[in-house]
């Protein structure tokens, strides 16, 4: 092998410190390009070693610190103003990634070492086996970078996103914006290098705070340096030209629930709105542990089989059969119940083998759901999903969840991802995977505290998901603190700044000092790559994300502020039609009930109708003018004279 | 260049018919000098005096310094002739902002033995010098590894005296040299040469003067004088206290400074105590002899023991 570049060391190995074939010490001189990171290739007599600096030690030839002080004379500064420099060493500790040849497998030869070249980084990262040939399949996650050379490092997206393994989890502080820029990076760097030979791929982002997910599709503000950087990965510095947010409505019904609210943005902002048959199938989710039980779980299903969306007749309740749509007619169906009850009496505890206090606790669950989500949950049974079986390649969907209370958070997860799984299995999603990323997962899959559902959820994604193609992406500030099977199934882990007491669990014992201590530095735009091609984590470097990110984006796309009923109303059917005047919808909607304004509005932005003012006219039916009742003619009173009975 | 085995080569002399032997001689890590007294003449003052030299300065401009190593080890008998293969190296470092980089080294394999016993040997491989020894008196084990250690002293002196003309003729710094500068008639003329002598075995003053000489205070010198020296190569001495001896040695930080005529003067002596008082830091810690070494002298020893032992 030729070499341009002059060694920058040599590995020595003394008894105490010997050469072994996972581990080699080497000095440098004492200006060195060498760093805690950087990845170095040994070649001695046809044995080449590739490995990566985990720790460096520096000292002098001073025996003990009090010759220091002697030779000083007790003062500091005259300490550096010795006429000589003592003799100093530079050692570094590095770890083997590769040996060639690979077998017999030998202590690492006391060769020259010198600064790892872009081929020699390939192969020292195995990324020989999937970046080369007509089925490449690296994915661009960084640049590494050491001694003024600079090379791209790829994931192998068999194991990124399936099939051989899966599952991609950040850790690192918050404030630093690393885990969403890197997961908004890569999510861009999977869009463009994902390979047509291994099919189709979306992303589903769950924002869960702030606006930091709200810009995906607005571009951001490059610097020269990041557009070197994306050059040099083979990227292109573009947003997602295909994205779609999804928010619930605020209590209103009518103001979206989201930071997303700017007019100019509200072309693919939808509404989710779920109404009593999407709840009830997860309704599980909104019963916590003591109420899981087989006597409520048995009225559910009684619930989801024979009675919402169905026509259920019992004549003991009332003449007339139920037509159970929305969540106000269960309120119907189960006052009817408790009627019924009443009427019994003391008897009255069991109603079709459901007993009285199973019914009256799941009707407060449901209700409770409904109230404490309102907004995403309608009371009127017209849903607004996501576009199931219809995901575009490379799509990426958001769900805003940030403005929404913890338990409807957890349902629209539920939901959500057992929709993502439903559709993956029956292959008729649109795409063949999808990537859910989830921030906060300690919130979500915390590693301690209550089985809770979404949880189970994560854990099942999280081990069963790669076979579907159902990938999980997840972040979260202390990885700790999340449930050890989660984050133990993602097959790559990048790990951005982190806190020193989070580098001080047991987690992270298998990481040298130095390396910790320069994760509890790393600056922004920095990571630490774990990958199962990599024997040993990396350092790389990524450029800014080429979208808006939060705090600039509500900058330049301040929110709507929250508009009056009719305002907001007419907000939403110009999103449909531009031509619809705000006058023309307040003459409308003035004096309507506002519950059949909101039926009207859901029913047309569903049906997304051709002329939208004149389908929502339709919808909202005649208008019922007050009438003023006439007096009557009236039959007058039998004067008491008159009664032939003398009464 | 790889280590020489040699294990391989007594294996050969031992085909050859001689008696390998692997004890280490005595003596083998320096040079030998006997204890004696060289009465010297005072050039400054009357009688022996301590000169306070001031405050140390630091040595401006470029400094070198200069030393040499050697080592040996017995190969075999012929007869009772011991053959001793040794290595002497030199070496110069450079001083330049701070920093010490060699900048001459050179390194020599001998093998010292009787003319008879080398004959005996047969040819030797590249790149051993042979070394004979006399051969005025019959041959005696222990009076033939005596010479062996003076043939590598005078071996690794000639070395010293090789590199310190090489580096003249490349710089026109000041080169200090470890030991005497009376090895050679240009040294001892050099104006910008300066010999430190840890070595106390030769003394040049006796009975009171003597006494004086050796209580020298700290930070003081003493007066310049000119020793008494085998060759006609006339210098310039005088004694400089390093650090305090009192309660340790009264050669504890003891150093004997050789110059040119030239720079035999009270001034010349003083400016150079006060150069050579800033060398002491740093300390040439771990050596035992710390208190008399100077770092860059320590240095040179350093490099040229560490950087490859030619005989394995």
């Amino acid at each position: 092998m030729s070499h341009p570049l002059p060694p920058v060391g040599r590995v020595v190995a003394t008894e105490l410190k010997p050469s072994t074939p996972h581990q080699f010490h080497f000095w440098t001189a004492r200006d060195t390009p060498i760093g805690i990171g950087a990845i170095v290739r040994v070649e001695e007599s046809g044995r080449v070693v590739y490995g990566v600096v985990t720790d460096g030690f520096a000292y002098s030839d001073l025996v003990t610190p009090m010759h220091a002080v002697i030779s000083a004379d007790g003062d500091p500064v005259a300490a550096g103003l010795e006429p000589s420099q003592r003799a100093e060493i530079r050692l570094f500790t590095a770890a083997v990634l590769r040996q060639t040849p690979e077998e017999p497998l030998q202590p690492v030869p006391l060769g020259a070492v010198w600064l790892a070249s872009d081929a020699d980084v390939v192969l020292a990262l195995r990324m020989d086996a999937y970046t080369g040939g007509e089925r490449a399949t690296g994915i661009p996650v960084g640049l590494y970078a050491a001694g003024g050379l600079e090379s791209p490092v790829y994931l192998d997206c068999d194991f990124l996103l399936g099939p051989e393994a899966a599952h991609l989890n950040i850790t690192g502080v918050s404030g630093l914006a690393t885990k969403t820029s890197a997961v908004e990076f890569l999510l861009g760097s999977i869009f463009q290098t994902f390979p047509r030979h291994k099919g189709s791929v979306a992303a589903l982002c769950f924002n869960v705070k702030g606006p930091d997910l709200c810009f995906l599709d607005q571009p951001a503000g490059l610097t020269d340096e990041d557009r070197r950087q994306y050059a040099r990965l083979g990227l292109r510095p573009e947003p997602f030209a295909e994205a779609h947010y999804y928010a619930p409505f605020k209590a209103d019904g009518v103001n979206l629930n989201t930071l997303r609210t700017h007019e100019s943005l509200a072309r693919n902002t939808h509404p989710l709105v779920w109404g009593l048959r999407e709840v009830l199938d997860y309704a599980e989710v909104v019963l916590n542990r003591d109420d899981v039980d087989a006597k409520a779980d048995a009225f559910i299903d009684f619930l989801a089989e024979r009675v919402v969306g169905r026509e259920y007749q019992d004549d003991l309740l009332r003449g007339k059969p139920f037509q159970v749509q929305s969540f106000a007619d269960l309120e119907e169906f189960f006052r009817a119940i408790f009627d019924f009850m009443e009427v019994l009496g003391k008897g009255g505890e069991v109603w079709k083998t459901h007993h009285l206090a199973t019914i009256r606790k799941i009707r407060n669950r449901l209700s409770n759901i409904s109230t404490r989500s309102k907004g995403l949950v309608t009371d009127d049974g017209a849903a607004h999903d996501l576009p199931w079986g219809a995901f575009a390649d490379r799509s990426v969907h958001v769900v805003d969840v940030a403005g929404l209370d913890p338990l409807a958070q957890d349902l629209v997860f539920a939901r959500i991802v057992s929709k993502l799984r439903e559709h993956l299995e029956r292959r008729d999603l649109g795409v063949d995977h999808v990537v859910v990323f989830v921030d906060e997962l300690n919130k979500y899959a915390p590693a301690e505290g209550a089985d809770t559902y979404v949880r189970k959820m994560l854990l099942d994604l999280s081990e069963r998901g790669r076979y579907l193609g159902l990938v999980l992406f997840s972040a979260q500030q202390f990885r700790s603190q999340v449930q050890r099977r989660v984050v133990g199934n993602a097959g790559t882990a990048l790990f951005g700044r982190m806190d020193m007491d989070e580098l001080s669990t047991p987690a992270y014992g298998m990481l040298s000092p130095a390396t910790k201590i320069k994760l509890a530095t790393l600056p922004k735009g920095e990571l630490m790559v774990r990958h199962p091609h990599f024997t040993q984590p990396i350092f790389v470097r990524f450029p800014r994300p080429p979208v808006l990110g939060g705090r600039e984006g509500i900058e330049r796309f301040p929110p709507a502020v929250e508009l009056p009923f009719a305002d907001a109303v007419a907000r939403q059917l110009r999103g449909l039609d531009r031509h619809v005047s705000a006058d023309a919808v307040r003459a409308l909607i003035d004096g309507r009930r506002e519950d059949d304004v909101r039926r009207a509005l859901g029913v047309t932005r569903r049906e997304r109708p051709d002329d939208v003012l004149a389908f929502f006219t339709a919808c909202l039916g005649r208008r019922v003018n007050g009438e003023v009742v006439a007096s009557r003619r009236t039959v007058p009173a039998v004067r008491r004279g008159d009664d032939g009975y003398g009464f | 260049m790889a280590p020489i085995k040699l294990a391989h080569l007594r294996r050969a002399l031992a085909l050859r018919g001689l008696t390998p032997a692997s004890a280490v001689p005595e003596a083998s890590g320096g040079r030998t000098e006997e204890a004696c007294l060289r009465p010297a003449r005072l050039v400054e003052d009357a009688a022996l005096a301590w000169h306070p030299v001031g405050t140390s300065e630091p040595w401006p401009g470029t400094l070198a310094f200069l030393d040499g190593v050697q080592r040996s080890e017995l190969l075999a008998y012929a007869g009772a002739a011991p053959i001793v293969a040794g290595e002497v190296a030199a070496a110069v470092r450079e001083r330049s902002n701070r920093n010490l980089v060699t900048v001459l080294e050179e390194r020599r394999l001998l093998v010292i033995a009787r003319p008879a016993a080398l004959a005996a040997a047969g040819a030797l491989p590249e790149p051993f010098r042979t070394v004979a020894l006399p051969t005025d008196e019959p041959p005696h084990p222990v009076r033939d590894l005596a010479n062996v250690a003076r043939a590598l002293d005078r071996a690794r002196g000639a070395l010293e005296l090789e590199l310190g003309e090489r580096y003249r003729r490349r710089s026109e710094g000041w080169l200090v040299v470890d030991g005497a500068l009376t090895e050679s008639p240009l040294w001892a003329a050099d104006p910008r040469m300066l010999g430190v002598s840890k070595s106390h075995a030769t003394l040049p003053f006796e009975g009171d003067d003597l006494d004086r000489y050796l209580r020298l205070p700290p930070g003081h010198r003493s007066s310049l004088y000119a020793p008494e020296t085998r060759s006609l190569t006339p210098v310039r001495e005088w004694a400089l206290r390093l650090w305090p001896w009192e309660g340790k040695d009264v050669f504890h930080g003891l150093v004997r400074i050789e110059v040119a005529p030239a720079n035999g003067n009270p001034e010349m002596a003083d400016r150079l105590s006060r150069w050579l008082l800033a060398e002491r830091a740093p300390l040439s810690t771990p050596d035992h002899r710390w208190d008399r070494l100077l770092y860059g002298i320590h240095s040179v020893e350093a490099y040229l023991r560490a950087d490859g032992r030619r005989l394995a």
